[in-house]
C-alpha cells in the first residue's frame, strides 16, 4: 500500500518543498500558528459528516471513560469504592487519598523525576544541534558516515540495550543514582532528535551560512543566531517528545536504581500501588497527581505542546 | 575549524565535569566513603510496621550507629534485592527467605558468616526456624520477625447461612464445595492471578498426600523428582476445584498485591481463603469490620484420607532472616551486627508484634501470649507451629532462584487449565 | 562540534550495543561475573526452550495488532481533528489527554477496571461482559493491543492532523470542481499526500510496539505466560526475575535483528524517504 501511494502522486511532485519552511515565518511561531488557523478554515470534510462525527464521538468516549474513572475515584474511600457503584461519583466524596500520597514522599519523587528529565532534555537538545550543525555544514566524508551511524541508533530498540547498559553503569559505579538515568537516556534520545533537527537546519539557505562567514561570524555566532532560531520549531518538537519519554520512562529506572532517595515517579506509582494495596483511591491519586503538572502545561501551554510536538515531525 | 574544535573541547569538558560530579553526587546507598549509615530493606504491610518501628527505636537510642530503613512493597523487592547484591551496592543488612537465595549468596560471598556473633539468639529461637539460615554448619542467617504458617481463613457468616460446618477433613472439603455451589456462593478464594497463593494449594495437598520427602526429593535434585504421584495427585485436584466451582469464580483474575483475596473473604464472596498468617494483620487493617463482627475465623488445613504425610506437618514462611551484606564496609558491618545480636526480639518489639498478631519464633513467650489482647490467632498459630512434624519452607523460595519463575509460570499454566499435571512435572524436570 | 553527540551515543547507545552480542555469548547470573560459554546460549535459547517461538509469535501477533488498530484510528483521527468545525477543535483537545499519563499509570488505571469483582464488569449491569480480561489467554492479548493502542493513538493522531493540515487547500477545491466526492478525495488526495507521515509514524509504531514493555509489564505482571510474554517482556522476566542475562541477552539480540530488518524494510519501502543521507553532506 505505501508503495503504491507513493507512485500515485499526481498532484504536487515535489510535496515536500511545497512545505519548505522560509526564513521569514521560520522561527516565529505565533506566525506559524496563525498560518494553522487560518488553513482550518475549508480543510476536508465541511459538509456534515455524520460518520465522522459519530466515530469522533466515540473515540472521546473510549478517552474519556477511564479517566473518567481515575478522577473519581481518588475522591473517594476504598470502603466507599467497595461499597458503591465503581462508575458513579462518590456522595461524599473526601480528598483523603490525595493526602495520604502526599504524605508517602510524592513531592520528593516528583522532584527526581523533573531533574532527571530537564538534565537529559537540557544535555540531548545542545549535544544534538551542535551535531546538527555539523553534519549540515560538513563537506567531509566524516559527517556523511557519522549522520549514517546515527540514524542507524533510531531503530535500535533501547529496551534490548538495557542489560549491558546495566552492566556498564554498574561498572561505572552509577548504580542507584539519578545519574543511572540521565546518560542512557541522553544516549538514546540523541538520533532522533539530530534527525529531526538536521530535517530543519538543512532547510537553512547556504548563502545565509555564507553572508554570515563574509561577515566574519564564527562557529558559535552561526550556531546561536542563525541555527538555533531556524531550528527552534525542531527544537521545540525535541525538548517536548524527548521530555515525555523520559517523564514516563520506567525500565530505566526500574533496572538501575533502587532506593526511594533516587526514585522517579512512574516507578513510585507502581511501589504506590503495592504499598497501598486495597486502596486503589489512593493508587489512582498519586496516578492523579503524577500527571498533573504536565495537565497544566497543557492548559496553559497548549498550542505550543500541540504544534510544537508535531512540527518536526512534519518534516 | 579552530573554533569548532574548542567547542567539541567545551562540550566535551561538559561531559566529563558531569561524570566526575556523578561520583558524588545522587543516592549515597552502600559503599561510599566515611559518614557510615549502615541500611536495611524491609517490605510494606503486614506485620512489617512494627520491624520499623524497632528500627527506629535503634536509631533513637543509638546516634552513632545508625540504620537507614526503607520500606519496600514485597514483588518489586525480589526483583530489586538480587542487582543490588550482584551490584555490590546491597544494603547492610539483607532480607531473604533463605533458601536458595540464601545459599547462592554464601556461595558468592556477597554475605558474612553470622556464626557466634548472635548473642543469645540461638538458645532463644525455635530450632526448627533457626536451621534454615545455616548454610554447612554456619550461620549465614538469622530470622528477625515472626513465622508465617499458610493458615485457612473463614467466614463464619456464610457458613452458617449455608448451613456448613467447618471442613476437617478432605471429604468434608468436597460436601462443603457442593453446598457452597448449591447456595451460590464461591467455596475458595484464590489469587491465581498472583500465581504464588496457588502454590500454597500445590504444596499442602502434595505434603498431606506424599509427606514431606516428595519436595525433598526435588531440594536434593534427585533426577525426575517432580514426576511424583503425590505432586500430580495435587495438581490434579488443583485442576479440579478451579473447573468443578471449588475456587471462586475468575480467580486467575484475582490478584494478591491488592489483597483482593481477603477482601472476597471479607464481603463474604467466598467461605474460606487459603493464604499465609500474615493475611491476619492484614484483614485487621484493611476490613476492620470484618475483623471486628466474629465471624472472622481460622484453622488448620483439612487432613487427607490415607494420605501418607503427616496431617500435623505446616507450610509457610519459617520466618525473614537478616545477612550481613559483605560489600558493606567494615563500620557498617559493624553496626549490622550489633543491631542483630543485641537488638532483635527485644522486648519492646515482642510485644508490638504479638499485639499485632505476629507470632516470633521464640521458645519461651508463652507468658507474653497469653497476656496479649487478641490472643486467639497467636495461640492457635503458636500450636500449629509447635505442633508440626515439618515446617515446610515455600518451594518458590527453597528452589534455586533460576527455577522459581518457570515454577510460577508452569503453575499459572495449570490454574489456567492450558497445561495438563503430567506436562507440569515433565516441564520441571526438564529444567 | 559533534563530538558532545558521538560521545553520548557511543559509549551508552554503541557501546551497550556491542556488549549484549558479547553478553550473549556469556554465562551470567547478576552475582558473580560473567563467563564466557561460547554459543552454548544461542543453541539453548533457539533450539531447547520452545517459549522462544512462542514469544516470537506473541510479538508479531501484538506488533501486527497494534498496527491495524493504531494506524487506521490515527488517520481518521487526524483528518477528523483537522477539519474546522468548532467541536472537533474541542474533541482534538480532549483526544490529547492520554499523553499526559505515563503507562505505569495507564497500566494501573486499566488494571483496576479491568478487576474481575470490583472494576468495570462488577459496575456494568451486562452480564455478557467477561470479567476476566486479563487472566484469559484468549482476550488479553486483545485487551494489550487496546490500552496500548489507548496510550498512543493520540500521539499519531496528532502527526496525521498536522500532516492533514499541510496539504494545500486548492486541492481540495480543484477536486471538488471535477466533482470528485468525499471519499475520492481522501484515497486520491489525501492519503497520497500524507505519505511521509504514514512512513514516520509507521516507523514510530511498528518499532515501538516491537520493543513494547512498561504497559505490558505493569498491567498483566507477565501472567499469563503465554499469552502476553512478547519477547521485550521474555527478556525482562528471563534477565531479572530468573536471572539468566546471558539467555536475556540472546533474546535482546533477536530483538536488535527485528528492530534493524523492520526499519531498513520500511526505509526501503518508502523508496526516497529522509533518512536517506545522500543531502546530508551537500
Amino acid at each position: 500500500m505505501m508503495t503504491h501511494t507513493t507512485s500515485s502522486e499526481p498532484v504536487t511532485p515535489d510535496a515536500k518543498s511545497d512545505r519548505a519552511i522560509t526564513p521569514e515565518t521560520a522561527g516565529a511561531d505565533r506566525g506559524n500558528i496563525k498560518q494553522n488557523k487560518v488553513r482550518r478554515t475549508g480543510a476536508p470534510g465541511e459538509k456534515l459528516n455524520i460518520l465522522g462525527g459519530l466515530g469522533g464521538w466515540l473515540w472521546l468516549a473510549v478517552i474519556i471513560l477511564p479517566i473518567y474513572y481515575i478522577v473519581i475515584t481518588s475522591f473517594r474511600t476504598s470502603e466507599d469504592l467497595r461499597a458503591n457503584n465503581q462508575l458513579l461519583p462518590s456522595t461524599n466524596p473526601t480528598i483523603a487519598p490525595f493526602i495520604k500520597v502526599l504524605q508517602n514522599d510524592f513531592l520528593h519523587y516528583f522532584t527526581n523525576s523533573v531533574i532527571v528529565t530537564l538534565a537529559t532534555v537540557a544535555v540531548v537538545l545542545s549535544a544534538s544541534v551542535m551535531a546538527a550543525y555539523y553534519i549540515t555544514r560538513s563537506t567531509t566524508l566524516g559527517g556523511k558516515r557519522l549522520f549514517q551511524i546515527i540514524l542507524l541508533g533510531i531503530a535500535i530498540p533501547v529496551q534490548a540495550t538495557i542489560i549491558p547498559v546495566y552492566y556498564l553503569i554498574q561498572q561505572l559505579g552509577l548504580y542507584d543514582t539519578l545519574w543511572a538515568l540521565i546518560l542512557p537516556q541522553i544516549a538514546f534520545a540523541i538520533p532522533l532528535s539530530v534527525l529531526i533537527i538536521v530535517n530543519f537546519v538543512r532547510d537553512i539557505p547556504a548563502e545565509l551560512f555564507e553572508s554570515m562567514k563574509v561577515d566574519g561570524a564564527g562557529e558559535w555566532r552561526i550556531l546561536t543566531s542563525l541555527v538555533l532560531p531556524m531550528a527552534k520549531p525542531a527544537l521545540m518538537t525535541v525538548g517536548i517528545y524527548q521530555a515525555l519519554q523520559v517523564w514516563n520512562s520506567f525500565l530505566f529506572p526500574l533496572v538501575l536504581t533502587q532506593s526511594s532517595e533516587v526514585r522517579v515517579l512512574p516507578l513510585s506509582l507502581w511501589e504506590y500501588s503495592g504499598q497501598f494495596g486495597i486502596d486503589v483511591p489512593a493508587t489512582l491519586a498519586a496516578v492523579v497527581l503524577s500527571a498533573l503538572p504536565l495537565l497544566v502545561a497543557y492548559i496553559f501551554a497548549r498550542r505550543h505542546i500541540v504544534a510544537g510536538l508535531t512540527a518536526g515531525f512534519g518534516k | 575549524m579552530r573554533k569548532a574544535t574548542r567547542m567539541a573541547a567545551a562540550g566535551l569538558g561538559v561531559t566529563s565535569l558531569m561524570a566526575i560530579s556523578a561520583c558524588g553526587g545522587g543516592g549515597d546507598n552502600g559503599g561510599g566513603g566515611g559518614d557510615a549509615d549502615a541500611n536495611a530493606w524491609i517490605l510494606t504491610g503486614g506485620g512489617w510496621p512494627a520491624i520499623e518501628e524497632d528500627f527506629n527505636r535503634w536509631n533513637e537510642s543509638n546516634e552513632d550507629a545508625q540504620i537507614d530503613v526503607e520500606g519496600i512493597e514485597n514483588d518489586s523487592y525480589k526483583g530489586q534485592i538480587r542487582t543490588a547484591v550482584g551490584s555490590g551496592e546491597a544494603p547492610t543488612l539483607i532480607m531473604s527467605w533463605t533458601g536458595g537465595a540464601l545459599l547462592e549468596y554464601a556461595e558468592q560471598d556477597a554475605i558474612v558468616d553470622l556464626t557466634g556473633e548472635t548473642g543469645d539468639l540461638e538458645e532463644r529461637v525455635f530450632d526448627s526456624v533457626w536451621q534454615n539460615g545455616q548454610v554447612d554448619g554456619s550461620t549465614y542467617a538469622v530470622p528477625m520477625n515472626d513465622v508465617q504458617p499458610v493458615v485457612m481463613y473463614y467466614n463464619q457468616e456464610v457458613f452458617d447461612e449455608a448451613g456448613v460446618e467447618i471442613p476437617e477433613t478432605w471429604e468434608d472439603v468436597e460436601a462443603a464445595i457442593d453446598t457452597f455451589n448449591e447456595n451460590d456462593v464461591a467455596p475458595f478464594s484464590l489469587a491465581g492471578g498472583s500465581v504464588w497463593p496457588a502454590l500454597m494449594w500445590l504444596q499442602y495437598l502434595t505434603d498431606r498426600h506424599g509427606g514431606e520427602e516428595v519436595f525433598q526429593a526435588v531440594v536434593e535434585g534427585e533426577e525426575d523428582a517432580w514426576d511424583n504421584e503425590s505432586i500430580l495427585f495435587a495438581l490434579e485436584t488443583m485442576q479440579d476445584l478451579g473447573e468443578n466451582g471449588g475456587f471462586i469464580d475468575s480467580y486467575n483474575s484475582v490478584t494478591a498485591d491488592q489483597n483482593e483475596d481477603a477482601q472476597l473473604l471479607a464481603d463474604g464472596q467466598a467461605a474460606m481463603l487459603l493464604q499465609g498468617s500474615w493475611v491476619y494483620a492484614t484483614i485487621n487493617n484493611d476490613f476492620p469490620e470484618f475483623a471486628d463482627s466474629g465471624n472472622f475465623g481460622f484453622t488448620s488445613f483439612p487432613t487427607l484420607e490415607d494420605g501418607a504425610g503427616d496431617p500435623s506437618n505446616i507450610v509457610g514462611n519459617p520466618a525473614n532472616f537478616w545477612s550481613v551484606s559483605a560489600d558493606a564496609s567494615e563500620e557498617e558491618q559493624q553496626i549490622a551486627t550489633d543491631y542483630i545480636s543485641e537488638n532483635l526480639y527485644n522486648e519492646e518489639t515482642v510485644t508490638a508484634m504479638l499485639e499485632a498478631g505476629s507470632l516470633p519464633p521464640l521458645n519461651d513467650i508463652e507468658e507474653e501470649i497469653a497476656a496479649t489482647e487478641d490472643a486467639d490467632f497467636l495461640e492457635f498459630s503458636s500450636q500449629l507451629v509447635g505442633d508440626a512434624n515439618h515446617f515446610q519452607l515455600s518451594w518458590d523460595q527453597a528452589v534455586a532462584p533460576e527455577v522459581a519463575q518457570p515454577l510460577t509460570d508452569n503453575l499459572s499454566g495449570i490454574l489456567r487449565g492450558e497445561m495438563t499435571p503430567q506436562e507440569f512435572v515433565d516441564a520441571m524436570n526438564a529444567l | 562540534m559533534a563530538l558532545p553527540a558521538v560521545a553520548f551515543f557511543g559509549i551508552f547507545a554503541l557501546i551497550p550495543l556491542i556488549g549484549v552480542v558479547v553478553i550473549s555469548f556469556m554465562e551470567w547470573n547478576v552475582l558473580g561475573s560473567p563467563k564466557w560459554v561460547g554459543l552454548t546460549n544461542w543453541e539453548a535459547v533457539l533450539f531447547d526452550r520452545p517459549f522462544t517461538w512462542t514469544a516470537l509469535g506473541l510479538t508479531v501477533t501484538f506488533v501486527i495488532g497494534s498496527y491495524l488498530f493504531q494506524a487506521p484510528v490515527a488517520l481518521l483521527l487526524g483528518v477528523f481533528m483537522a477539519g474546522q468545525q468548532r467541536y472537533r477543535a474541542l474533541l482534538a483537545v480532549l483526544y490529547f489527554l492520554p499523553l499526559l499519563f505515563s503507562s505505569v499509570a495507564v497500566g494501573l488505571t486499566f488494571q483496576s477496571l479491568f478487576s474481575p469483582n470490583y472494576g468495570l464488569s462488577a459496575a456494568l449491569p451486562f452480564e455478557w461482559l467477561p470479567n476476566d480480561w486479563l487472566a484469559n489467554s484468549d482476550l488479553v492479548m486483545w485487551v494489550m493491543i487496546f490500552v496500548v493502542g489507548w496510550c498512543f493513538v493520540p500521539f499519531h493522531g496528532l502527526l496525521y492532523q498536522a500532516g492533514v493540515r499541510q496539504i494545500p487547500q486548492s486541492m481540495y477545491e480543484a477536486a471538488t470542481i471535477d466533482g470528485a466526492g468525499r471519499l475520492r478525495q481522501f484515497f486520491s488526495i489525501t492519503l497520497p499526500q500524507l505519505r511521509y507521515t504514514i512512513i514516520t509514524s509507521s516507523t514510530l509504531m511498528l518499532v515501538g510496539s516491537l520493543t513494547y514493555f512498561d504497559l505490558i509489564y505493569v498491567l498483566t505482571g507477565g501472567q499469563p505466560a503465554d499469552a502476553v510474554r512478547i519477547l521485550p517482556l521474555d527478556m525482562y522476566v528471563t534477565g531479572f526475575a530468573s536471572y539468566n542475562l546471558g539467555y536475556a541477552s540472546v533474546i535482546a539480540v533477536i530483538l536488535v535483528a527485528i528492530g534493524l530488518t523492520l526499519s531498513l524494510l520500511l526505509n526501503v519501502l518508502s523508496g526516497s524517504s529522509k533518512m536517506d543521507s545522500d543531502k546530508a553532506g551537500a
